[in-house]
């Protein structure tokens, strides 16, 4: 049987900051980050044992390979530490966490140090559209095509009507609901920005079209952020309980997981799912996989979701693929107010990649993080009352690679 | 007046006076996007209008505006009675604004909060003669420009400013317009604009011998600020800066106010018209391409271009850049404590002169240095003076603050005993790092 997998928490920077504004190299973000994170949890930075580095293409956005090596230069103690990168997409943070995961449960580490990154803002809007058309199949889907991924998920939402029906008022307030819960974070990108049903509801100058329905506040943002996040084995994690006096269920666990990939291309995606109830049937085996792992029979059991909403029609996937109504039915969990704050089943208390930010490499590490807050009531303003068991969903391109964590406590 | 409901159902109403005005609009916005109806008043319905538009085009969105009615002076009579708030933001001219309270006054109910957007106008002066419900309800709300982007905001009291409404007022714009509040003495300049014009101010006295390419690369980005201080004094305006540091001077005794007395060739200059940004040119001039940049000679008045200036290597300069730029703050600023040569010195006094004049003040405009660390930050984009003491090291700062030849404030060496080993500064909401820009 394997090891279980504590989370001991961890630090996310401000998601408003630019820092190439700021004139910062990403190793500042990825320094305090994890500084910050050794800090919050009082673990000294000579207690690491394993370090992973989740990012997308550094390579693109800052010319800037080998960002496992970057970990190194954080602190003297890291010197000679084992490092390494992962990629996988938008998936990146979560595969990080995968790795460190699967070591902690095989006994190789007892402490794991795990952090997301993405520098986003070096480029201009157009040429970053560019940059993340290489998370799809970037010859056959991507190139020569101005903002190619919300086309993509436009082309989600176009399957969901043919299949169900799709009204825009249910994907405005996602939208809505995104900003709104941001506005109580104080990570998030959009905290002070400006947003109302009226002007998710215009579709006009103020709000473009920039993917078939894919309207500018359907979209997650462009962000520079880092995240970062403690794992550990029971043996580390009891001495840890023990010099903080606290009791070892209190610190949550990795409950649970689910992990596929789906073919690259979406059109491919959506004809073998012909004639399937889910729109995306790995998304779905990845969400029950990570249930069934922890002991879950149900999505009723789990207390809030951190889902990947890159775009609307993805946390609207989401809905019906984590189980909170039958297929294709997902507005009425919005229109029940059931993903709301106040909701019996709330997703992206944070504000999720549509209020909070997406930096691509840091946010499935985000997702656990705040996953983390919500199960040990640390949430501030955006807590989910008495939340034990959280669930996150990341993914990689236009539904390919996904993941899914369950913390539970 | 102690109310238990959730603040944002006790403002249900705002009437924005002064709504043609960049801060009468911009800060109307913020109301309206928290869904309160929103009246722009102006001199007349057109100019509100244009306001109205301004709220749009601040926010993005031309969805705000059906949160936003628009009306003259003329209907000050039939709007304010119905307002939970009067926001005042017209021409900060005593007399302007008192006249406009007398009409307030006589319409407003008595439970509505009247609130003034002054950046330095003395609370007290501004209720003589009104209604003693008027005073009771009167605050400032000093909001930052552009409070879309500044979130840092002052709060004053007047003398006869019920507690309970400044209470409701803090606790109301923290949660619905999500500002990060400090409350403030009501003393010249409040907080923020007293300690951040002695900084702008000296700088310019030094840029009068030393020139302006030189101080603003000494006293850049690199010292814990997004805008260096002399194109942040063109950006405010050379008569909006002579105001505010006149008005403290008229005011204010302390241990620093020689540096806050405006240079007298900066006053001649002005004078003759030179405004900053809004005139096109003050110390610095664009040549309308936006670049290369022509900077002023103080002595002839005349614009030469940036690369004819003479300004020597800033060696410390670069390698404070660099630590920064990877995120060694602390590294990079107790570079900065121990620079040799002159013109380091020259910077230290600057930043010595920060830190131990904010601590200063301490007692005086604010309760706590914590007061004056959000201003800076949240108001000003600058690292508040008790980062800097973190970042730089306690003792030595202290040092540094010694060798500059200026006072070391009680009120910094109690913090630094109360502290022990922790840090100074404790804002959880506040990310230190961004204030240090890897920028010369």
């Amino acid at each position: 049987m394997a090891n279980d997998v504590f989370v001991l928490g961890g630090h996310q920077t401000d998601f408003a900051r630019n820092w190439n504004k700021e004139g910062k190299h990403f190793l500042a973000m990825m320094r305090e980050s994890v500084l910050g994170a050794l800090e919050l949890t009082d673990v000294p930075p000579a207690d690491i044992e394993v370090a992973h580095v989740g990012n997308f293409a550094a390579e693109l956005y800052c010319k800037q390979g080998h960002l496992g090596a970057f970990f190194v230069e954080i602190d003297p103690a890291f010197s000679g530490l084992p490092t390494s990168r992962h990629e996988a997409a938008c998936a990146s943070g979560s595969i990080a966490l995968l790795a460190a995961s699967a070591e902690i449960e095989a006994g190789r580490y007892g402490l794991a140090c795990v952090v997301g990154v993405e520098q986003m803002k070096t480029v201009g809007s157009k040429v970053g559209g560019d940059f993340l058309g290489t998370a799809a199949w970037y010859e056959l889907e991507a190139e020569g095509i101005d903002f190619p991924f919300p086309k993509l998920f436009g082309k989600l939402g176009d399957e969901y009507d043919k299949r169900y029906g799709l009204k825009a008022e249910h994907l405005d307030a996602i939208s809505v609901i995104n900003y709104a819960n941001a506005k109580l974070n104080p990570n998030a990108q959009t905290r002070n920005w400006y947003m109302s049903a009226d002007h998710a509801a215009c579709k006009g100058d103020d709000n473009p079209a920039v993917g078939g329905r894919i309207h500018l506040t359907d979209c997650s943002q462009v962000t520079d952020g880092a995240a970062t996040l403690l794992l550990a084995s029971r043996d580390y994690a009891a001495d840890y309980a023990r010099r903080r006096g606290i009791d070892l269920d209190a610190i949550p666990r990795l409950a649970g997981w689910g992990h596929h990939t789906a073919p690259l291309r979406f059109a491919d995606k959506v004809k073998e799912s012909k004639g399937h109830k889910y729109v995306l049937p790995h998304v779905r085996a990845t969400v029950t996989d990570a249930m069934g792992r922890a002991g879950i029979a149900s999505v009723d059991s789990i207390d809030g979701i951190e889902t990947h909403d890159c775009f609307t029609t993805s946390e609207y996937m989401a809905i019906d693929h984590f189980g909170l109504t039958a297929p294709g039915e997902s507005w009425k969990a919005i229109e029940e107010g059931r993903i709301a704050l106040t909701g019996d089943t709330p997703i992206n208390p944070s504000g999720g990649l549509i209020g909070a930010g997406h930096p691509v490499g840091a946010t499935g590490v985000r997702q656990c993080l705040d996953a983390y807050k919500q199960v040990t009531g640390t949430a501030g303003d955006y807590q989910v009352e008495g939340a034990r068991t959280f669930a996150t969903l990341n993914i990689g391109g236009s539904g390919t690679t996904s993941v899914s964590f369950i913390l539970s406590r | 007046m102690s109310d238990k409901r959730n603040p944002a159902d006790r403002i249900r109403r705002v009437v924005v006076l002064g709504a043609n005005g960049t801060m009468g609009y911009q800060s109307g916005a913020l109301f309206a996007a928290a869904d309160v109806d929103v009246v722009y008043l102006a001199r007349t319905k057109e100019k509100a209008e244009k306001g109205r538009e301004g709220a749009a085009n601040a926010v993005r969105s031309a969805a705000i505006k059906s949160r936003i009615s628009c009306g003259g002076y003329d209907d000050l009579g039939k709007h304010v009675p119905d307002a939970d708030l009067i926001f005042e933001a017209v021409a900060e001219d005593l007399d302007i604004k008192r006249a406009l309270y007398e009409k307030v006054d006589a319409a407003r109910r008595d439970d509505s909060i009247v609130a003034t957007v002054s950046s330095g106008l003395s609370i007290d002066e501004l209720v003589d003669g009104r209604s003693d419900s008027f005073a009771r309800n009167f605050c400032g709300l000093h909001f930052f420009n552009p409070p879309q982007v500044m979130v840092g905001t002052e709060l004053i009291g007047g003398k006869a400013t019920d507690p309970q409404v400044l209470d409701f007022v803090e606790s109301y714009s923290e949660k619905v317009l999500g500002r990060v509040m400090v409350r403030t003495a009501n003393t010249a300049g409040f907080a923020g604009n007293r300690v951040g014009f002695k900084v702008l101010n000296e700088a310019a006295q030094l840029a009068m011998t030393h020139g302006p390419l030189l101080v603003d690369r000494l006293l850049g980005p690199y010292t814990g600020r997004a805008m260096p201080p002399l194109r942040t004094i063109d950006l405010v305006g050379w008569d909006v800066h002579r105001a505010i540091v006149d008005n403290v001077c008229a005011k204010v005794e302390d241990e620093a106010i020689a540096t806050y007395r405006m240079p007298e060739r900066m006053r001649a200059l002005l004078e003759q018209g030179t405004l900053g940004d809004k005139g096109g040119y003050g110390f610095f001039k664009s040549d309308g391409k936006g670049k290369p940049k022509l900077v002023l000679d103080p002595t002839s008045g005349e614009y030469r271009p940036e690369s004819h200036q003479n300004v020597p290597e800033l060696p410390f300069v670069d390698e404070i850049v660099f630590l920064h730029r990877i995120g060694e703050y602390g590294r990079a600023m107790q570079r900065f404590a121990e620079a040799d040569g002159e013109l380091a010195e020259m910077s230290r006094r600057v930043i010595g002169g920060y830190i131990s004049y904010s601590f200063h003040r301490v007692g005086e405009v604010t309760e706590s240095i914590a007061g004056i660390d959000r201003i800076m930050a949240a108001g000003f984009n600058w690292a508040p003076p008790s980062a800097l003491v973190d970042t730089i090291g306690k003792d030595r700062t202290v040092k540094m603050i010694e060798q500059a030849g200026l006072p070391v404030p009680k009120q910094l060496t109690d913090a630094i005993a109360r502290a022990g080993d922790g840090p100074l500064f404790d804002e959880p909401r506040l990310s230190l790092g961004r204030y240090f820009v890897a920028a010369a």
